[in-house]
């Protein structure tokens, strides 16, 4: 039997008194279970938030497994090749972010600004006809060593770019958001696939049974199109799908605790309830032998315990100094949302979560809550873009100074890019056929520019990229070879890229 | 690189080309063809090989190429079934016409995989003989299969399951509730022989019977009530689907006609509303309303939007039905099955008509048929008045132009006044006027003909709506539709829409135009359907529908019976009910699998009777208790020495807990129950936790919730219900810590948990009797003396609440044994 333990480097740190505990388990929702199972576990020596002796037992659950196999244990628990990363935190723009208002310079849009605009060939876009050639309504740049050129939009994340790899040459194969949603995110344009975040969970495990693999946090103001279809474990198992985490919401995590309403569920009704109902369920396997199920599910009550110990302690970033909080921008209503999401996302990986996305961008509704600014460039995206600015390069200096970024990958991106000609006479269009994404940390060399784009920031001409690539190039770096991580669902072996994806040699430091 | 020989035209030479790619240019291709000859292009297949010239144009008798494909026992294609005898006419009529072979055209090998290999599932159906096996233990035929298997493997058989458990297991198995503690005490006082076979018929007959089995095929087809994607709009007409499904279920429709319907009982049955309903299997997956509805007509983006639409359909129809992969040859031929890239796209030219929107129904005969008339006269003429709208809204004259800039002008005031100001009125009257005289004016610029005909269509369909609505309100279901309302470009195709075979699946590569059909695998059915009339969308249905049940298919029964044997046993004969092919696994009883695919055949493919045959078998009632020494050489139980332990499904552990705190309402039928908060912005919010879990509307058996594709019900999801984007023919089951903490904490159990309280406390007052009660009530027997002592004491010290709760999170409660 392989067993893993909590990693335990950063958690020693964050042990917190029984007593803020209690706090924060009062905090989140009258948390009275948790108390007990504190307690029950305390005795048991097996008080979460700790580094623990793979001690805990648990099952796939598919009733095929063989007997006392732990749950968490990856498909491939030994990686096919050394791992240069352990983590992935995955920023996902919802609504298309403008890959020509942020990432990639066009001397020439600026110059023909106003100009009617000629590719060169017929231009098929999602509502409009092209219009003039816009320039962006940000200026321009040179930033760092590598003397990247980003736009005013984007200061703090200007002052990393020797961290990061831009990839300029991303193309999708639809240009509507629900489709070229899901394929960012599964690799497919249709709904149904795992998440790059499930896949991951399946094939490496955790690495702190305390806590979930694979973690979502969505924009405040709602979903993403497609909903939590984004983050679905599609035909793996559901163990593997993204638990959504939203930590301004009475209750972060979904069922967590019992409702505040039932008032007699008391911390000793829980605590001697659930020794009774182990008692029960003890009784029950002894009369049903050799069935590996019966026993995994007892031990999924104290798993669920050890997680009610452990995330609240997570999501309290009242722990956290003002200086990292400031860091984040929690001090300034524009970066308070995504910044939390950001830190809490550090504050995952710092304890052994495997994969966190964190959402900026809401659905496609009215007024705008996403970056699809179809309408009015610069008032939209000065919004998304200084909410998504600060906090994100902090993610990165911050994962730095703690030690985090040589394992962790930094992944931002979005379903599509915006075209540079105008739509309206201030909004853009969506662009399919080049965006930007970039990748910082964990074996990905900083400072560098991957393929391009043309000479407008229209079509990727120099090393087209799907995201089949990239989630090839993301795998490569966990220790995983993406043609061999498969499931095999309705006659087909799945794989997170299809048929596709190369690993690209160019990103890897 | 050159393309397949297929996409060129001019005589036969498709056929040809398409027949000489399967069978003959694996070998005979490359630097060292098989007989030194090569068939990959013109000027090496005439020039021979080592036996000289085989093709000689215009001289059929005189090429070899015919002798060494015909006869008795022919020499070509090597170690494979001969070629049949309509592909040989093609060859000898192609050599007839002088064996043309367009310039620059190359084959490529493009044999099928598996085509030569006699795979299981396409051998035709024959009635196995029944295993003489000598055993008082068996009941059924069913047994005489399993026992034969188990005595040539060594495996012992277990005992029969006391009674408590088979009531139990039955009742969940057929209606996915508890039984009752007064059904379990009429059954336990029946010692009647035949006691158990008159429970299987008892509960057959309850209508609770089709919702649960119903369920089971709502997860097969991936029904769900929101289109999925962006913008996951609901489908408040949906409903009407999950009914028929319940009822011919309960009715116990024979399964030709149920499949019949679902794929075209509009065309089929056209006097029966239930056909029209039925349909709403071809609208049950998800629906990319964005891409349909906003894209532009013509686009890339719009094309591919359809093609995945149709792909949903094909691998809907093809894994439901036929228990096979073909969805897997979109982009090539299939890797694995002998399925090719062509049998695919003709599946889907079978769908090129049809989409997903609400159409009426009437459940009227008389008013349904009338109605149906009157939408088959309707729709073309309203597809002409959109062309002549189209038309009428490009014409230009300078009086128009004229009246769009006074239009324009008008529009300019009115913009910036306030809705409450003054003037508005007689700018709006202006603008009005402006509107009518723009018609006018766009009327005089047609020409006569033009004119006089958008009149006529006008005036018709004027007096077409007047007629349908005087037959009064239908009903609607959302469903497979030809005949809709437009909705923004999003408007029926009237005829069918080309379907292209589409090199690498890509809509940027289309290659011939498709004609629609289905497999090329199976011998005694056509792959190309013959149709009068192409233009019909409705009769392509028809056609697959025909071939899909035709006798000679050997895969529907095959398919059906392994699911229902699944349902009952938790695994089927094959392990993966929806791949019969090289990839899925091989029957662990082929014979037993035919014998029940035949004897379903014969008595008039109803299920019901097909339950009975497995249910009263001995193999049903084993109990499910380990035995080291089976385990020793069937660890996994694939050969059924014991029942199989089963962890109940979302809905059974729902429907249950409201059964067993006295909660559950058993209204059936009509619009599904919204357990959520609805606001339908641009994009709708669905939010379950604002759901008043007090309400009517949470009583109801879950297989009557409103389902969601991009919001699912966290509760449910959590316990593996059925992701509706999916296809599931068969659930994943896992145990997790967020599943612990749902059924410990969701305030679904919780309330209920509370209700059941209340249900007991109105039993006895006193903690002694309530544990009695609960534990007869939750699990159908009493409690044991440790349970029982254990219970009373924590009543006595936290409350029966408290007790309840823990009740409905034991391993008991949530496995049936």
């Amino acid at each position: 039997m392989r067993r893993r333990t909590a990693d335990s480097t950063p958690i020693r740190d964050m042990a917190v008194t029984p007593h803020s505990r209690r706090e924060f388990l009062w905090h989140y929702g009258g948390g009275l279970g948790g108390i007990a199972l504190a307690h029950l576990l305390g005795e048991a020596g097996m008080l979460g938030g700790e580094p623990t002796p793979g001690t805990t037992r648990v099952s796939s659950g598919d009733g095929t497994a063989p007997a006392n196999r732990p749950l968490q244990i990856g498909k491939f628990a030994d990686p096919h090749h050394p791992a240069r990363a352990k983590r992935v935190v995955q920023l996902f723009m919802s609504g298309a972010a403008s890959q020509c208002d942020m990432f990639d310079y066009k001397p020439e849009l600026i110059k023909r600004n106003g100009q009617p605009w000629d590719p060169g060939e017929k231009v098929e876009l999602f509502q409009s006809s092209p219009g003039a050639c816009m320039a962006s309504p940000w200026g321009w740049k040179q930033y760092g060593q590598s003397g990247k050129w980003m736009s005013d939009l984007v200061p703090h994340l200007a002052g990393t770019v020797d961290e990061m790899t831009f990839v300029p040459s991303m193309v999708s194969k639809s240009n509507v958001h629900g489709p070229a949603t899901f394929m960012q995110n599964t690799g497919f344009v249709l709904p149904g696939f795992p998440n790059m975040g499930a896949w991951v969970s399946y094939g490496l495990g955790t690495l702190n049974e305390n806590l979930p693999t694979f973690v979502v946090l969505p924009d405040m103001r709602g979903f993403a199109p497609n909903g939590p279809g984004n983050w679905s474990s599609g035909f793996l198992p559901a163990v593997h799908q993204g638990t959504l985490i939203r930590p301004n919401s009475r209750n972060p995590i979904a069922d967590l605790f019992p409702p505040e309403t039932a008032h007699y569920i008391n911390p000793t009704a829980e605590r001697e309830g659930l020794s009774v109902l182990r008692e029960l369920n003890n009784g029950h396997l002894k009369s049903r032998a050799a069935d590996s199920r019966l026993e995994a599910r007892i031990t999924t009550y104290e798993l669920a315990a050890r997680l009610q110990l452990s995330a609240p302690e997570v999501l309290d970033i009242t722990q956290e100094t003002l200086a990292t909080r400031e860091l984040y921008g929690l001090d300034q209503k524009i970066t308070a949302d995504f910044g939390r999401n950001c830190l809490i996302a550090r504050r995952l990986l710092e304890r052994g979560v495997r994969f966190v996305q964190v959402w900026s961008g809401a659905d496609n509704g009215f007024p705008r809550r996403n970056w699809d600014s179809h309408e009015d460039i610069a008032r939209d995206h000065q919004e998304m873009g200084t909410s998504m600015d600060r906090p994100a390069a902090a993610l990165i200096k911050d994962l730095k100074q703690r030690g985090l970024l040589d394992d962790t990958i930094v992944y931002w991106t979005t379903e599509f890019g915006r075209m540079p000609c105008s739509q309206g006479s201030k909004g853009r269009d969506h662009n399919p056929f080049g965006f930007t994404v970039w990748l910082a940390g964990g074996g990905v060399r900083g400072g560098v520019t991957y393929g391009a784009s043309d000479e407008w920031s229209y079509r990727a001409v120099e090393n087209p990229t799907y995201c089949y690539d990239i989630h090839a190039t993301l795998l490569h770096l966990l220790g995983i070879d993406h043609e061999r991580l498969t499931f095999r669902h309705n006659g087909i072996d799945r794989r997170l890229t299809d048929v596709h994806g190369q690993v690209i040699r160019e990103l890897l430091a | 690189m050159a393309r397949s020989a297929a996409a060129g035209d001019g005589g036969n030479w498709s056929a040809v080309a398409s027949i000489f790619e399967r069978n003959c240019v694996s070998c005979h291709q490359g630097d060292r063809p098989k007989g030194g000859l090569s068939l990959v292009n013109a000027t090496q297949a005439l020039r021979g090989g080592d036996s000289g010239t085989v093709i000689v144009p215009g001289r059929p008798d005189e090429s070899l190429l015919l002798d060494l494909i015909s006869g008795e026992m022919p020499e070509m294609p090597q170690k494979a079934r001969p070629l049949p005898a309509r592909q040989v006419a093609e060859i000898r009529r192609w050599i007839e016409q002088g064996a043309p072979w367009p310039e620059n055209v190359t084959l490529t090998d493009r044999k099928l995989a598996g085509a030569d290999d006699d795979w299981w599932c396409f051998r035709p159906l024959v009635r196995p003989e029944v295993p003489v096996v000598d055993s008082d233990w068996v009941r059924t035929p069913v047994d005489a299969f399993v026992l034969a298997k188990r005595q040539l493997l060594g495996l012992p058989k277990s005992p029969e399951a006391d009674r408590r458990t088979l009531i139990r297991r039955l009742t969940y198995d057929l209606h996915g509730l508890p039984p009752t503690p007064n059904e379990v005490a009429e059954f336990l006082a029946d010692t009647s022989p035949d006691a158990f076979d008159r429970l299987i018929d008892r509960l057959l007959d309850s209508r609770r019977y089709g919702e649960r089995w119903g369920r089971h095929w709502l997860d097969v087809i991936h029904y769900g009530e929101s289109h999925g994607y962006d913008k996951d709009k609901p489908r408040p007409n949906a409903w009407p689907y999950r009914d028929y499904v319940i009822a011919a279920f309960n009715d116990d429709k024979p399964y030709w006609r149920f499949v019949a319907e679902q794929l075209a009982g509009d065309v089929l049955y056209p006097d029966d509303w239930q056909g029209v309903v039925a349909t709403g299997f071809i609208a049950a997956g998800p629906w990319d309303y964005v891409g349909h509805a906003e894209l532009r007509e013509g686009t890339l983006d719009k094309k591919i939007t359809r093609s995945n639409d149709r792909d949903d359909m094909v691998a809907t129809a093809a894994t439901t039905f036929l228990s096979l992969t073909a969805h897997c040859a979109r982009c090539h031929n299939h890797k694995f099955d002998p399925i090719s890239q062509e049998d695919y796209y003709r599946l889907q030219a079978v769908f090129a008509g049809v989409d997903r929107a609400d159409r009426p129904f009437d459940e009227d005969p008389a008013t349904h048929r009338q109605r149906s008339q009157l939408l088959h006269e309707r729709a073309p003429l309203a597809a002409r008045q959109r062309l002549l709208a189209a038309k009428a809204a490009e014409t230009v004259s300078p009086e128009i132009r004229q009246i769009d800039e006074r239009i324009a002008g008008l529009r300019k005031e009115l913009a910036p006044l306030g809705a409450k100001d003054e003037r508005r009125a007689a700018f709006e009257k202006s603008l009005q006027e402006q509107l009518t005289a723009r018609e006018a004016a766009v009327a005089r610029s047609l020409d006569d003909a033009t004119r006089n005909e958008t009149e006529a269509v006008a005036a018709r369909l004027s007096e077409l709506e007047q007629q349908l609505s005087a037959l009064g309100q239908p009903q609607w279901v959302y469903a497979g539709a030809h005949d809709f309302t437009p909705l923004m470009t999003f408007t029926p195709a009237v005829t069918p829409r080309p379907v292209f075979f589409l090199y690498r699946g890509s809509d940027q590569s289309p290659g011939r135009e498709m004609e629609p059909g289905a497999l090329s695998c199976l011998e005694k059915l056509p792959a190309v359907f013959e149709l009068g009339n192409l233009q019909d969308e409705g009769a392509r249905r028809a056609a697959l529908a025909k071939w899909i049940i035709d006798p000679h298919n050997p895969l529907t029964c095959r398919s059906i019976v392994n699911r229902v044997w699944q349902y009952h046993f938790g695994r089927g004969i094959v392990e993966t009910p929806n791949d019969f092919g090289h990839m899925g696994s091989k029957p662990t009883h082929p014979e037993l699998l035919d014998w029940l695919a035949v004897e379903f055949a014969e008595r008039g493919w109803s299920l019901k009777r097909l339950h009975k045959l497995i249910l009263k078998s001995a193999v049903y009632r084993q109990s499910s208790q380990h035995d080291p020494a089976a385990a020793e050489i069937d660890a996994g139980n694939q050969y059924l020495w014991r029942m199989n332990r089963q962890r109940l499904e979302a809905e059974a552990i729902h429907d249950a807990v409201l059964a067993i705190s006295g909660r559950l309402d058993l209204t059936m039928r009509g619009p599904s129950v919204r357990q959520f908060w609805f606001k339908d912005d641009h994009s709708p919010v669905y939010d379950y936790e604002r759901f008043d879990i007090d309400s009517a509307d949470a009583r109801r058996r879950s297989v009557y919730r409103f389902i969601v594709r991009s919001v699912p019900d966290p509760f449910m999801e959590c316990l593996d219900a059925a992701d509706p984007s999916l296809l599931t023919p068969r659930r994943n089951t896992t145990l997790t810590a967020l599943q612990a903490l749902s059924l410990l904490n969701n305030r679904f159990m919780v309330r209920h948990a509370e209700h059941f309280a209340t249900r007991v406390r109105a039993i006895s007052q006193d903690p002694a009797e309530q544990v009695d009660a609960a534990y007869e009530l939750a699990l159908g027997r009493a409690p044991h003396t440790s349970e029982w002592q254990a219970l009373v004491k924590y009543i006595d010290q936290h409350g029966l609440e408290n007790a309840c709760r823990l009740i409905l999170n034991c391993n008991e409660f949530i496995f049936v044994d």
